[in-house]
């Protein structure tokens, strides 16, 4: 999953990008103004926005409007200083998903992101199984059938993404765009390796595979035969 | 102590008129009537002597007698107290005694004519003498004679009427008075009524509603209307006050939950899962300057409502005489290190000296905050202008000028308010809260002066302090 923190204060940005990145397993970008997170929410496909409202040059509530206008449905959570009804209900009314304000906790944040990029993706529960694998998104754990199967963080970041979009064909540059931040280009060879690691750990000892490969197009998570 | 009632003072000052308006009515109704019943009785004196006169006779017996025929008398009117007279003759003869047996009316010998006033046994008389009548009954051959007539008759009917008159007029007045007093209870009332609907409204006035706005019962009246007009200003001074306070104090509250977050952030993001020691170094030194922005910004908000508090005139006089230039080489001393730094030079111009009473610290904040403003919005090596002049008698005047990208036209009437950035995300970076401007404004107004700003995008601003020099 990949999130786009578009926050002035650096700070708090990077403050929450590392919180993100740590206990959410997130390929998180910061935009330290409006322009620049305009600018980077349309040409990168984001799982979820943190938007501050108040930002220099585009302020945030510009932003909101821009990209919903542009047909974006990306989830958005905004930073706000000011909790009065008004400014929240106009907030929500402009697209806005959620929102948090100053000074809010970090684990309430990075609880209400994971719920935002549940919905995004069409799931409430933060826990769901694909054929008999499990995946608990709160503490990162996979089960296989009764079986407890141990990943690495990117490993688990492309299970994740996978199980988010069951049956459906997910291109490896789509996986590399959700799970690395800006410079997603140079990791270009390393999904494969990642793949590799998931079969091996996921489909040991199982009759069954789970993940498919669409030659040429990408990869499938699905309990069926492609 | 019982409150001091408009309602019962006047209601007493119309009881004290009416009463003495009573016991004057009273004094000068019995003093009246007095007079014209005794005036009366004296007519009725003189008549009744003259008829007592008459009954003097000359016998039918040569040579005629003088006698008085007393079975003619009238008894007069008061038939317990009879009418008392004494007829002499000028030689001494006396031909009538007082019937109550006496030797003579008291008090002849004081009153020698007119009338007198006198008492027997308790009861009032009021007495007449007249001196040489002539006796009427006389047929000329008779000796002429003349007689003494002293005629009394008694005072209680006379007194009586008095003492009923007296108390008629003292009933009616007091009668007249009960009715004054509710009458004046009705009218200090219904004129009181547009005070209290004045107060009804005044108490709706609250900190959510500031709408004031007199009853008209209350604009019609002559009296109240400089109340009603000191209540109006005085709420619409109140409103604007309150509304900068809690504007302020809206605008703080949101500066501060920003470094507030940040803090909190920093340290949670430190506590989420263990770290080495080398990271929780670097993250509590991190805290330690998100903390000390804070207390920047304290120090920035305290030092506002300071200068804010002496612009309400609350500005200590006890001042030592300062020269404004001094203060502004000091000011330019304290920023050499930003000029430095953006190596930007700064000209000091001053002609004629300028003095004024001051804290010299209040002045050099004034300057650092103008200066510093200056030299942040300059390009790298641009030169700030400072001049300090007088014209001829007018107040000081000290112009900061540089030639930075000056400020757009629709930021230019907002610098001055409290936390105002024209561009947050340049100000933040270099440290700014958005107040500065606002505390040198403060401050300005404080020692009576104005500060002004014009400026041409792509030329730079200038900024113009004048204050009022002291002449003592």
């Amino acid at each position: 999953m990949r999130v786009l923190i578009v926050e002035d204060e650096r700070r708090l940005a990077e403050n929450i990008a590392r919180s993100l990145r740590e206990s959410a397993s997130y390929a998180v970008d910061v935009a330290l103004d409006g322009e620049e997170g305009l600018f980077m929410a349309e040409s990168n496909p984001y799982d979820l926005l943190i938007l501050d409202l108040m930002l220099p040059r585009v302020d945030g509530l510009q932003l909101l409007n821009r990209i919903r206008q542009a047909g974006r449905d990306t989830p958005v959570l905004v930073l706000t200083a000011r909790d009065e009804k008004e400014s929240v209900v106009k907030l929500l009314n402009a697209g806005a998903d959620d929102y948090l304000t100053k000074p809010f906790d970090l684990g309430e944040l990075l609880a209400r992101s994971k719920a935002l990029v549940r919905r995004g993706k069409g799931k409430a529960a933060p826990r769901f199984k694909v054929g008999d694998l499990e995946i608990n998104t709160l503490d990162h754990s996979v089960r296989r059938g009764d079986r407890a199967v141990t990943l690495t963080a990117m490993e688990y970041r492309v299970l994740e993404y996978l199980a988010h979009r069951p049956g459906a064909i997910v291109s490896k540059t789509e996986l590399l765009e959700h799970l690395y931040d800006y410079n997603w280009e140079k990791f270009s060879n390393v999904i494969e390796v990642y793949i590799s690691g998931l079969r091996r750990k996921l489909d040991n000892g199982s009759s069954r595979q789970l993940i498919h490969t669409v030659r040429g197009q990408g990869y499938i998570l699905q309990d069926q035969d492609a | 102590m019982p409150k001091d009632s408009i309602k019962n003072r006047l209601i007493t000052t119309v009881v004290i008129a009416q009463l003495l308006l009573a016991a004057g009515l009273v004094v000068t109704g019995v003093y009246y009537t007095h007079r014209r019943l005794v005036s009366a009785l004296d007519t009725s004196l003189e008549g009744r002597a003259m008829s007592t006169a008459a009954l003097v006779r000359y016998s039918e017996e040569k040579p005629p007698k003088l006698f008085f025929d007393a079975d003619l008398a009238r008894a007069g009117l008061d038939k317990e107290h009879p009418d008392l007279y004494e007829v002499t003759t000028d030689d001494g003869k006396v031909l009538a005694r007082p019937a109550n047996g006496a030797e003579e009316i008291p008090g002849k010998q004081r009153a020698k004519r007119g009338h007198w006033n006198f008492k027997i046994g308790g009861v009032p008389y009021r007495a007449l003498v007249l001196h040489h009548v002539p006796i009427l009954d006389r047929e000329g051959d008779e000796p002429p004679a003349s007689l003494e007539i002293v005629y009394a008759t008694p005072m209680v009917a006379v007194n009586q009427q008095v003492r009923a008159a007296g108390i008629f007029i003292a009933v009616t007045s007091l009668l007249l008075l009960a009715i004054t007093v509710v009458l004046a209870l009705w009218g200090i009332r219904r004129g009181l009524l547009p005070l209290q609907h004045l107060v009804d409204r005044a108490a709706l006035v609250s900190a959510e509603n500031w709408e004031f706005a007199p009853p008209q019962e209350a604009q019609d009246v002559a009296e109240l209307e400089p109340l009603t007009q000191a209540m109006t200003t005085m709420v619409d001074r109140l409103h604007g006050s309150f509304m900068q306070q809690r504007e302020f104090l809206g605008n703080a509250a949101h500066e501060l939950k920003t470094p507030v977050a940040i803090l909190k952030s920093t340290l949670q993001s430190l506590m989420q899962r263990p770290r080495s020691s080398e990271e929780y170094r670097v993250g509590l030194e991190e805290s330690l300057e998100d903390l000390e922005r804070l207390e920047r910004l304290l120090q920035w908000m305290l030092r506002l409502a300071r200068a804010e508090q002496w612009a309400h005139g609350a500005l200590r006089r006890d001042l030592e005489l300062v020269d404004v230039a001094g203060t502004c080489e000091e000011a330019i001393e304290r920023l050499r290190g930003l000029a430095q730094s953006r190596h930007a030079t700064i000209h000091l111009a001053s002609e004629g000296a300028a003095m004024l009473r001051a804290d010299p610290e209040d002045l050099q904040l004034v300057w650092v905050n103008l200066l510093e403003n200056a030299v942040r919005y300059s390009p790298e090596g641009a030169a700030v202008e400072v001049s300090v002049s007088r014209n001829n008698g007018g107040p000081a005047r000290v112009v900061f000028e540089d030639h930075g990208a000056g400020i757009p036209p629709e930021d230019l009437p907002h610098i001055f308010d409290r936390f105002y950035r024209s561009d947050p995300s340049r100000t933040r970076s270099t440290g700014g809260f958005g107040l500065g401007l606002a505390i040198a404004k403060a401050l300005v107004e404080a020692y009576g002066g104005t500060i002004s700003a014009a400026s041409t995008p792509g030329e730079g601003t200038r900024m113009t302090v004048e204050l009022p020099v002291s002449t003592g």
